[in-house]
């Protein structure tokens, strides 16, 4: 059902390519204005309304087009309207009964917590207004006191979207049964790099929409199990590959739209990307025809900011079966100043209560959201009015709590099991996602690194649980391999690549990536044999050459690697990686009768346009092959070109090294690893 | 022998909860979607063991989302002697909108449909909800309530019933035992919306 790993070019022996992410600094940012509604009349003073008996005209219609019309109009998420008399009495008790018990409208978080868009529930007040209405008879009232018309659903609420994907075939819901969870895959047809602004989910069938999470895919791997499944869309998880865009939550509940992006914070859509949306569906008594859409709005610009995505929880959730009061807690101390955009919180059926909180360096608390009644039917993406402030040293934490026993009405097993993590339904799991943005790019490379570390140990644990119950899954063991590559753990990823090889009788691929866990294991001799086979296989494998050459380089066969490098640059003429090899080893090859310095700045100079002069390690590259060439001048401006980027170390310290040589006219040439045997 | 006398005392209670029907009463008169402006709903043909009033809306969803349970059920109790019977209460109910309705979940020739705008039926049964079911044997509204408990409050649900309240009515009404719960509450829409 997976797709094989092809080509993940990590950090080869030689010399390996950072991305490094683009952001300038910021902290101010305005929203465009949103899609809420006017604010709501003057209600009359608690003196008039303890003398006269509220009516519909005066009190309720303008009460109810305000916070339910966005859901309860024709065409709305909601099962009926509530925008005329007729129709509010015809559910005046189930209203009170709904409002009382706050299941409407819908918002499960604390009030106190944010404020968040979208955010408007109904004061005590305005809940006990509605029931003076009906226990004094549901009086319609005098017709001119009625609000002006409103109708939310026309049209989209973003206004005319740049683009408008639909998919193409209608999905048939069944008739009936519990919760169904589809996921469809639909190709944005760009031709060209867009900037993403925003998106509108349109249900098409909003009435058993219940919500949709959406992700990108840049890879063809959600598109083939469409492809696989018969009928629009598949059954399943949703793949690693289809990730949130660049640090950026998408997602939909019914009601709600997040506005548009302001032009510095948009996200980069490339030609040939899907949109994954996972629908959850409601089945209605009858069969349904399902056929969402989707309008996206576009920006020219790049964005000059990135947000990051931090994940609190646990992927070693095992909850007894009859367990009522499983807690799942996590936290983490922030290492630079954050703004927090939005936050979710994600859980299955048996979380009954969830807590994210923060707590200040000066030892203040701070709720950041507490949902007492969870319910899995209503994930939301909890978009602060304005960027919460967290000054560095902060502590962010969250406390989960599970009730796998029977008297858990939502429980999803009768009688209940032991739940064990996994991103199935009927699993469990215990997340708190909060989108934050950094100062400045520095902090953001401090903090996605830091955080990285902590999060890829996590997800270790969750693979090794999934592995536990598919041990077949080829595609699992190749994600579990590449998060024990960057979490530090080589032999882990070996084991995982080898079972996977041994999954699947021996593709190029497979043993590509067998070798490249040896190579990092420093296990050389194996890594050139697993290599070797893979061009076996498939001879215009430009990848396994690359890596290959760098296997060569390290054990001191610098005339082997550039053979093989030069294969890699021949197949793939636009790899960066595979450019940047090349120009090093000609650039800085420990026998002089090795290097072509000419040539090198050629390469390199290539590399540098092609990475667009930012990516620290392509000019260091440019940098060596300047010194390499004699041009002293130009090798020190490039190496400081570089050391703006504000490269990870050790790499910075090693530039600054070599820009040191380039200083006293020297070249920096490689150490020979054979004469260091 | 006190034992015994427990036994009795509990059972004696189960029975005087059922509400009694003496006889179709005279007054309470539905009308029938396809023709006929005033009938009796309790008439049944002979070997009729038990009427299901199943109370339902054209427009609420919980009753909705029972339409393949309720025909489930009419095509296992229908063989056994047990008539199903769809009432709207709803005085907006049309004639064509229930038509529409019972065509778009199947209801069409799994049950007959009556219309019950002046609620005589839904008083004389003390149904509250929609969906909620009262099942009439031997003269007596031997059950009334949930179709089964997935609904636990509004916004409250199980995955899947693990109660089948009416089922069980049905299967002792047609062995000949008693009900065991003859009451349960109901979960969904309020019949007294309607009549505002």
């Amino acid at each position: 059902m997976r797709v094989a790993l092809v080509a993940i070019v990590i950090a080869t022996v030689a010399s390996g390519f950072n991305r490094t992410q683009t952001v300038a600094s910021g902290f101010s940012r305005t929203f465009p204005a949103g899609p809420e509604g006017p604010a709501l009349r003057q209600s009359r003073s608690a003196e008039s309304l303890a003398l006269q008996p509220p009516t519909y005209a005066k009190d309720i219609a303008p009460l109810l087009a305000d916070r339910c019309g966005m859901c309860h109009d024709a065409g709305g998420a909601a099962p009926f309207g509530l925008l005329t008399y007729a129709d509010v009495k015809r559910h005046a008790t189930q209203i009170v009964t709904v409002t009382r018990n706050r299941y409407m409208p819908p918002w499960k978080a604390d009030p106190s917590n944010g404020p968040f868009v979208g955010q408007h529930p109904l004061t005590s007040a305005e809940i006990d207004l509605i029931r003076r209405w009906v226990d004094g008879g549901t009086v319609e009232g005098d017709p001119r006191d009625l609000p002006a018309p409103r109708h939310w659903t026309d049209g989209w609420r973003l206004g005319p979207p740049d683009l408008i994907v639909t998919l193409p075939q209608p999905y048939t819901l069944q008739a009936e049964g519990t919760d169904v969870f589809r996921i469809f895959v639909i190709p944005l047809p760009v031709s060209r790099t867009r900037f993403v602004r925003g998106l509108e989910f349109r249900p098409g069938n909003p009435k058993v929409v219940h919500h949709a999470n959406i992700r990108v895919d840049t890879t063809a791997a959600s598109r083939a199990l469409d492809d696989a499944d018969q009928g629009p869309g598949y059954n399943g998880l949703i793949l690693r590959s289809a990730d949130y865009p660049e640090g950026h939550f998408l997602g939909w509940t019914p009601g709600q739209v997040a506005p548009l992006l302001p032009k510095d914070l948009t996200w980069r859509l490339d030609p040939k990307t899907d949109l994954v949306v996972e629908a959850h569906m409601q089945p209605s008594g009858k069969k349904e025809s399902v056929q969402p859409s989707i309008g996206l709005y576009f920006s020219d610009t790049p964005p000059t900011r990135t947000p990051a995505m931090l994940r609190l929880g646990r992927q070693t959730i095992d909850i007894p079966a009859g367990e009522k009061q499983y807690t799942v807690t996590d936290s983490y101390v922030l290492p630079v100043d954050v703004e927090v955009e939005a936050l979710q919180p994600h859980a299955h059926y048996r979380a009954r209560e969830v807590q994210g909180e923060a707590t200040l360096p000066d030892g203040t608390k701070r709720l950041l959201i507490h949902i007492a009644d969870w319910d899995f039917r209503w994930q939301h993406v909890f978009q602060y009015e304005s960027p919460l402030r967290l000054p560095k040293g902060t502590t962010v934490s969250m406390r989960w709590v599970y009730d796998n026993s029977a008297d858990n009405p939502r429980n999803p097993q009768r009688p209940p099991v032991r739940a064990q993590w996994g991103q199935r339904s009927s699993d469990e799991m215990g997340d708190l996602w909060m989108q934050v943005l950094t100062r400045n790019e520095p902090d953001l490379v401090t903090l996605t690194r830091q955080f990285r570390a902590k999060v890829a140990v996590e997800d270790v644990n969750g693979y090794e649980l999934e592995i536990e119950k598919h041990p077949d899954d080829t595609g699992l063991h190749d994600s579990a391999a590449l998060l024990y590559l960057e979490v530090g753990r080589p032999e882990g990823a070996v084991a995982h690549f080898q079972k996977a090889l041994a999954l699947k009788g021996g593709s190029a691929p497979a043993h590509y990536n067998l070798g490249t866990a040896l190579s990092v294991a420093g296990r050389l001799d194996e890594a050139v044999s697993e290599y070797r086979q893979a061009i076996q296989i498939d001879g215009g494998y430009a990848n396994a050459h690359n890596n290959l050459g760098g296997v060569l380089l390290a054990q001191g066969k610098t005339g082997e690697a550039v053979r093989e490098f030069r294969d890699a640059v021949r197949l793939q003429p636009q790899s960066a990686s595979g450019l940047a090899n090349l120009a090093w080893v000609l650039a800085t090859a420990p026998q002089a009768a090795d290097r072509h310095a000419n040539e090198a700045v050629d390469l390199a100079m290539r590399v540098v346009d092609l990475t667009a002069r930012r990516d620290a390690r392509a000019l260091d590259v440019l940098g060596a092959a300047y010194a390499s060439a004699g041009q002293f001048d130009r090798a020190q401006e490039a190496a400081s070109t570089a050391l703006r980027l504000a490269p990870a170390e050790p790499l910075a310290a090693e530039i600054r090294r070599r820009q040191d040589l380039y200083r006293q006219g020297r070249p920096y040439v490689a150490p020979d690893p054979a004469s260091r045997r | 022998m006190p034992r015994l006398l427990a036994a009795l005392f509990v059972g004696m209670l189960v029975l005087g909860s059922a509400v009694d029907v003496v006889h179709a009463a005279p007054q309470v008169r539905v009308l029938a979607v396809e023709g006929g402006q005033n009938v009796d709903p309790l008439a049944a043909p002979a070997g009729i063991k038990a009427i299901v009033f199943l109370f339902t809306s054209t427009d609420c969803p919980i009753s909705n989302r029972y339409a393949p349970e309720v025909r489930r059920l009419a095509t296992t109790y229908g063989p056994k002697g047990v008539a199903f019977r769809l009432i709207y209460p709803s005085p907006a109910e049309t004639q064509t909108g229930i038509r529409e309705h019972m065509a778009a979940f199947a209801y069409t020739g799994a049950a007959q449909a009556f219309r019950d705008p002046t609620l005589g039926l839904v008083k004389f049964v003390g149904a509250t909800i929609t969906p909620e079911a009262a099942v009439v044997a031997g003269g007596k509204v031997v059950y009334r309530g949930r179709i089964d408990n997935r609904y636990v409050d509004l916004g409250l649900e199980r995955p899947a019933a693990t109660v089948h309240d009416l089922s069980e009515a049905l299967e002792a009404v047609v062995t000949g035992k008693l009900v065991p719960h003859p009451t349960t509450q109901a979960v969904g829409c309020y019949i007294a919306d309607f009549a505002r």
